[in-house]
């Protein structure tokens, strides 16, 4: 699953909660009744439950989240002004409460650096800090805590750094430094084994940049004992559109029409979506949470591949991949091209 | 292509073979073609050949005076000069079917999207592989450098065609196995595949293939091969070697940096790289042309260039030498 700052939220909130329970000595017959009260007082009476600054900070940060990532996006011009100062406020006053809140420092360079290199540049000198605080701060929890909990304090812990290499691979990608994508992938599964924060996804991108077959493949080798709470029956977009794009630069036309069926088979309205093509702003926080194999995760990975699609001439504008996979899901699919040239009253191809 | 010169070698050459001619007597033949090769055009492979040397005398010189055109003036003149040139290379076919520089030119003059030319070439490779001839031929020796054959000439520039099509198309490991070939062939690499694998190692961020392909061609250096290593170093970031090498663009390369930093329209070449000196201005304008799918792709680096010490002033100032807009 990709982070999602609510679900977040609500966690650190439970482990603060938890710990206070134990620093009080709670007996168990109150703790009970403690337990059956919180998601209420979660969700009516923030304020009444035990809570510090950081927690206080990354309430801010998942506020702000929804208004850049989920709001932003769907605004007209007048209203995406406000809504950026009000983030911005959020972030502000998340980093006045807790100077370490590396997501709201991470989240302010995003909106102030003037091209995507300066923002990558940012965030390599954020880097070793940010991995170090963390990695620092959640070995201190699973020694003083240990157990369940321990562990669950300590992944959330990391989880900002893994959301700091996660946007470094991705800002990698898309300044063209797509070995140092592959770095940091590789880096961040050392902190997040599991690869909760679905860095890979971004590293598949990498490998077919850099055709190299082999890597894409052991990639989705790996991928299929990585990740949280997906289905790993099935390759995900990102090492689907990889494939089909490798394929497609060595000219093997039919493997690449393979995996582009194979697509509208795994995706709902797959057809649709590769025709529109549509570029959407990243997360700014992390990938936008949606559900595995959802015509949005689709919707996702044909936008963050753009650098796939668009590569090469085109003078339509849609790079040789990309005018090629519009030509193809049109033929298979003539129903879903009619619809998208009646819906947007022009056509792509 | 200088097709004069290549009519006349071929020209030369099949009389020669005809004759008999010792190593002296062949010199001497070409001396005396060369002075009026029409006069030894007595096949319809030459009479073809002939054709398209004409054609790309007309393309060339319909070229003068773009700079004084408009953009729709000019949109209808390069039309008019592709259409031309088609006629002109089907006319050429009409006397040998089998003119390949003729098929080739044909298939560039339709002047459509790259990845219909490069199916279009690659048959057009694999047709002139089955016709057997020159270079394609059975029995050839493996130790000649193919451009020595004046016959093989034609399909290395198909070749060579292809491998610059492919990195058009961001096939980049495909362009460069289409050029790691073609100096497998012809060790002289008078085309230029060298160029286009540069550019393609360094799309793929190869450094140890860059490296290579660097030292089998004695270090010696040119305008792709400098602006690769830009290219190459920036997209591993390690920009201070990036920066050594940008320096090295700007000081080598004529106007490099006003290249880079204000790329212009470069026509598609009829049918291969346009001659020019080593580490001229218009060197550098082809190789940042042939460049530009990879810039794209890396869409900082022209912004990055430019803020490095010294170098907006230096694209500045070749400006203002050249009396150029800046």
């Amino acid at each position: 699953m990709a982070f999602n700052p609510d679900r977040e939220d609500y966690d650190r909130m439970v482990v603060r909660f938890m710990e206070d329970l134990r620093d009080r000595n709670v007996d168990d017959l109150d703790i009970e009744q403690e337990v059956a009260s919180f998601g209420r007082r979660y969700a009516q009476e923030r304020d009444s439950l035990p809570q510090t600054d950081v927690e206080r900070a990354f309430h801010l940060v998942a506020t702000a989240t929804s208004i850049i990532d989920y709001e932003l996006p769907f605004a007209d011009d007048d209203t995406a002004d406000q809504l950026v100062k009000q983030a911005s406020n959020l972030l502000d006053e998340a980093l006045a409460l807790d100077p370490n809140c590396f997501d709201a420092r991470r989240m302010k360079a995003a909106a102030t650096a003037p091209t995507f290199e300066a923002h990558y540049v940012l965030l390599k000198q954020a880097c070793d800090a940010t991995c170090d605080a963390c990695l620092a701060e959640a070995k201190t929890a699973v020694k003083e805590m240990g157990g369940e909990i321990g562990n669950l304090v300590a992944r959330i812990a990391l989880r900002p750094a893994v959301r700091l290499l996660a946007t470094l691979a991705s800002k990698a990608v898309i300044c063209g430094h797509n070995r140092e994508a592959i770095k940091w992938y590789k880096r961040a599964l050392e902190l997040d084994p599991l690869d909760e924060g679905d860095i890979r996804f971004t590293a598949a991108i990498a490998y077919s940049k850099l055709e190299d077959e082999e890597g894409l493949e052991q990639l989705a080798r790996d991928s299929r004992a990585l990740g949280v709470g997906r289905p790993h029956d099935e390759d995900d977009a990102w090492v689907l559109i990889s494939r089909m794009a490798i394929a497609y630069k060595q000219r093997d036309l039919t493997a690449a029409r393979t995996v582009l069926k194979h697509i509208i088979k795994v995706y709902p309205n797959a057809a649709l979506t590769l025709i529109a093509m549509h570029e959407l702003p990243d997360g700014v926080f992390a990938r936008l949470y949606v559900e595995p194999f959802s015509e949005d995760e689709l919707i996702m990975a044909v936008s963050e591949c753009t650098v796939l699609f668009q590569e090469g001439v085109d003078r339509e504008g849609h790079g040789s991949l990309g005018a090629w996979a519009i030509r193809c899901a049109r033929e298979l699919d003539p129903s879903a091209a009619d619809f998208y040239t009646r819906g947007s009253g022009r056509r792509n191809d | 292509m200088d097709a004069h010169e290549e009519l006349v070698l071929r020209l030369a050459e099949k009389r020669s073979k005809k004759l008999g001619l010792s190593k002296n007597g062949y010199a001497e033949l070409v001396l005396a073609v060369r002075k009026d090769p029409e006069k030894f055009v007595d096949d319809e492979h030459e009479e073809a050949f002939l054709c398209v040397a004409k054609a790309l005398d007309r393309y060339e010189e319909s070229q003068r005076g773009d700079e004084m055109l408009g953009d729709d003036e000019f949109m209808a003149e390069r039309a008019r000069r592709l259409a031309k040139l088609a006629s002109d290379c089907t006319a050429a076919l009409a006397k040998d079917p089998t003119c390949e520089d003729a098929r080739l030119l044909l298939e560039i003059a339709k002047d459509d999207e790259p990845d219909a030319l490069l199916d279009r070439l690659i048959n057009l490779g694999h047709d002139i592989e089955r016709e057997g001839v020159g270079y394609a031929s059975e029995g050839r020796p493996e130790a000649i450098d193919a451009w020595d054959d004046v016959f093989s000439r034609p399909y290395l520039r198909v070749q060579d065609a292809i491998a610059r099509t492919c990195l058009e198309t961001a096939r980049y490991g495909l362009a460069c196995s289409t050029g790691q070939r073609l100096l497998a062939i012809s060790a002289s690499d008078v085309l230029g595949a060298r160029h286009t694998c540069a550019l393609a190692l360094a799309r793929l961020e190869d450094e140890a293939g860059f490296d290579k392909l660097d030292a089998m061609h004695g270090r010696h250096g040119d305008s792709w091969s400098h602006l690769a290593r830009v290219i190459l170093l920036f997209k591993l970031d390690r920009m201070s070697a990036a920066r050594r090498a940008l320096k090295g663009f700007d000081s080598l390369c004529e106007g490099g940096m006003y290249a880079l930093l204000r790329p212009v329209l470069v026509e598609p070449y009829a049918p291969d790289r346009p001659q020019c000196s080593p580490y001229s201005f218009k060197e550098a304008v082809l190789a940042v042309h042939e460049a530009d799918p990879i810039v794209v792709d890396t869409p900082d680096l022209p912004a990055w260039a430019e803020a490095q010490p010294g170098m907006l002033e230096s694209a500045q100032a070749f400006a203002q030498k050249s009396g150029f807009d800046w």
